[in-house]
């Protein structure tokens, strides 16, 4: 007699909105097997980037890949492109990069939290996280221009400069939200209903993260200290007072832990970029065609995302390669589901806030 | 635990967080990137804005006479403002405003006329470039 | 960023005694295609903690080659080579078809048209 059921969860499933499909080998109600289809999505970005579109348009078009990272994304592709035209940006750009970047962790990061809230049963709590996280998107749409797609970073520089009413707004919402997310980890601290379904469940260990080579908040939950922010050098990230937030205990409460602390470290860090903001054009221009290879790392959201670009002079790219921070987690985050409750795995799966219009690009 | 119910019944009497959209306007913020818009009088016709176009939202018909008329599709358009940076006359030729798109209707058969107007423009160039080198060719020959 | 040329019956051999998890982060297999039915493989690796240190493990190969897997060794590299099995149209030891790409799909739409 067989004694495994299996259930799916996805490609539709009320508890996650994104077009992913597990296959959980269960045995009663413990999952020993999994199996993930995740290509549901797939638009082909990659080859349209080095078909159809030139050099100066593709940062626009990767910005499209996801609507909750565009910045990370257009951000990689740029400084990839200006590595290979051999420019470096300064300093002025940089940091309104950073800014906008740092403001993008912060209201994304809130929305993982909003939903590992309503996939533990908490519907109240997603609410008002969603709405403390509007002020967060009203900088960005102050800012750039746009509230998703914000179109902000062109090669050789920024778009829009930072006038002091920006500032002024700046500082008065993330003011309001410091005090807010100081409640927020009082609640998700100190919540019995909550650590029911947070404290011990969905445990990655050290030793899996390292031998899954797991990323992002989801490493670093787990005690493993990878973040791109301070292994790359692209942007200066020690000079805006970036810290690395580690936990130990590797479940979901710690990655929630993680993901609220960086939160307050973003918050931080766009105040000490809006304070210190140095003197400098925003556009420059940059002239020639890329030619080589370039690979540059970015800090996203989710964990760690990886451009390749090679040119050979031409307007067209030979080849672009995006590795996003979901796609390689996969493995992890399969790894994570043996052994736990099929309950669970809903708020497993929001906690390691995947997204899958990144994954199949 | 009566914290969290006393904090609950105070929800009760705070103000909402979502505003009443129909009834009430969406405020943009300053600086909103809107609609490209164009004068024809100060435009000199370079094309940049045609090239640099991510989405190819502006497209130029090559008349016979050597003039060329602008059209702007604003509904493929993202509103990048990549055109108005690349353009020779910003501000007095195509400058990016605030006013938000409204969705199209189906009637208005958005995507079929694009289409139609895309292929329009790739002819009429082809067309006027073999006319210039016919012309050319006849001028020499004689 | 650092290239180390490497060859197929080495791959496993050269990647195996570089390899370490706790030191090395695996970061992806890349396939770019170089015309003419070649391709290079690019196996990409970064270091924990170091300032801006990838190690790019690269070859040149065919497409009618078949390409070892290193999930024995690193068994993140699943997702990555399952990609390029449907971008390029490779074969790659023990993995299958379909991550992105249906049936009825244009087959390996990365490879070089002509």
């Amino acid at each position: 007699m067989k004694k495994t059921v299996q259930i799916p969860l996805g490609s539709q499933h009320i508890s996650l909105l994104e077009p992913i499909r597990f296959k959980f080998e269960c045995e009663n109600e413990k999952i020993i097997g999994v199996d993930a289809d995740v290509g549901f999505v797939h638009r082909g970005v990659e080859l349209a980037c080095t078909r159809k579109f030139e050099f100066k348009q593709v940062g626009y078009v990767v910005a499209r890949v996801c609507g909750l990272c565009a910045i990370t994304h257009s951000l990689s592709y740029t400084l990839a492109v200006e590595k290979l035209l051999g420019y470096e940006a300064n300093d002025r750009i940089k940091y309104l990069r950073m800014l906008m970047v740092e403001l993008d962790r912060i209201h994304s990061h809130m929305l993982c939290l909003a939903h590992t809230a309503e996939n533990a049963g908490f519907e109240a709590l997603f609410m008002q996280i969603m709405a403390q996280r509007e002020p967060v998107m009203d900088i960005q749409e102050a800012i750039s221009g746009n509230r998703v797609q914000f179109d902000y970073i062109s090669i050789g520089g920024v778009n829009r400069d930072l006038t002091p009413d920006l500032s002024a707004l700046i500082h008065k919402n993330l003011a309001a939200l410091s005090e807010k997310v100081d409640a927020l980890m009082m609640l998700f601290d100190t919540n019995w209903s909550l650590s029911l379904k947070y404290k011990g469940i969905g445990v990655l260990s050290l030793e899996n993260a390292y031998t899954y080579n797991a990323l992002g908040p989801l490493a670093r939950a787990a005690g493993l200290a990878s973040d791109v922010r301070s292994e790359s050098s692209d942007l200066p990230y020690e000079a805006v007072g970036y810290t690395m937030v580690l936990e130990s205990s590797g479940d979901i409460h710690a990655r929630n832990f993680v993901r609220l602390r960086e939160i307050v470290n973003s918050i931080a860090m766009c105040r000490n970029i809006v304070d210190n903001l140095p003197v400098g054009e925003i556009q420059e221009k940059v002239k020639g065609k890329p030619k080589g290879e370039a690979v540059v790392r970015v800090e996203a959201p989710r964990g760690e995302l990886f451009y390749l670009v090679r040119g050979s002079g031409q307007n067209i790219l030979e080849r672009v390669r995006i590795k996003t921070p979901t796609f390689s987690g996969i493995p992890a985050m399969m790894e994570v589901f043996k052994g736990s409750q099929y309950a669970d795995a809903p708020a497993i799966l929001a906690s390691f806030d995947p997204c899958m219009s990144c994954t199949a690009k | 635990m009566f914290k969290s119910m006393l904090e609950a019944f105070l929800n009760l009497f705070k103000p909402l967080h979502t505003g009443g959209y129909p009834a009430k306007e969406i405020v943009l913020p300053d600086g909103y990137r809107g609609l490209i818009e164009y004068d024809g009088e100060a435009c000199i016709y370079c094309d940049k804005c045609e090239k640099v176009c991510p989405p190819g939202a502006i497209l130029f018909y090559q008349q016979e006479n050597g003039e060329k008329k602008y059209r702007y599709n604003p509904w493929l358009c993202i509103y990048c403002g990549e055109c108005v940076r690349a353009c020779p006359k910003p501000q007095e030729a195509l400058w990016q405003s605030e006013t938000k798109q409204q969705p199209a209707l189906k009637e208005e058969g958005v995507n079929e006329q694009w289409f139609v107007w895309e292929a329009a423009c790739q002819n009429s160039r082809e067309a006027y470039t073999t006319a210039k080198k016919a012309a050319k060719t006849g001028t020499n020959e004689k | 960023m650092t290239k180390i040329e490497t060859t197929l019956s080495s791959l496993l051999a050269d990647i195996g005694t570089f390899y370490d998890k706790k030191i090395w982060h695996f970061l992806t297999v890349n396939g770019i295609d170089l015309g003419e039915g070649k391709i290079e493989l690019q196996w990409i690796f970064s270091k924990y903690g170091a300032k801006d240190e990838i190690i790019i493990y690269y070859l040149i190969s065919e497409y009618e080659t078949a390409i070892p897997s290193i999930i024995g060794l690193i068994p993140s590299a699943i997702m990555g080579e399952r990609e390029i099995v449907d971008m390029f149209g490779l074969t790659v030891s023990g993995v299958e078809k379909g991550l992105y790409l249906d049936e009825d799909s244009i087959p390996h739409p990365l490879r070089s048209q002509s």
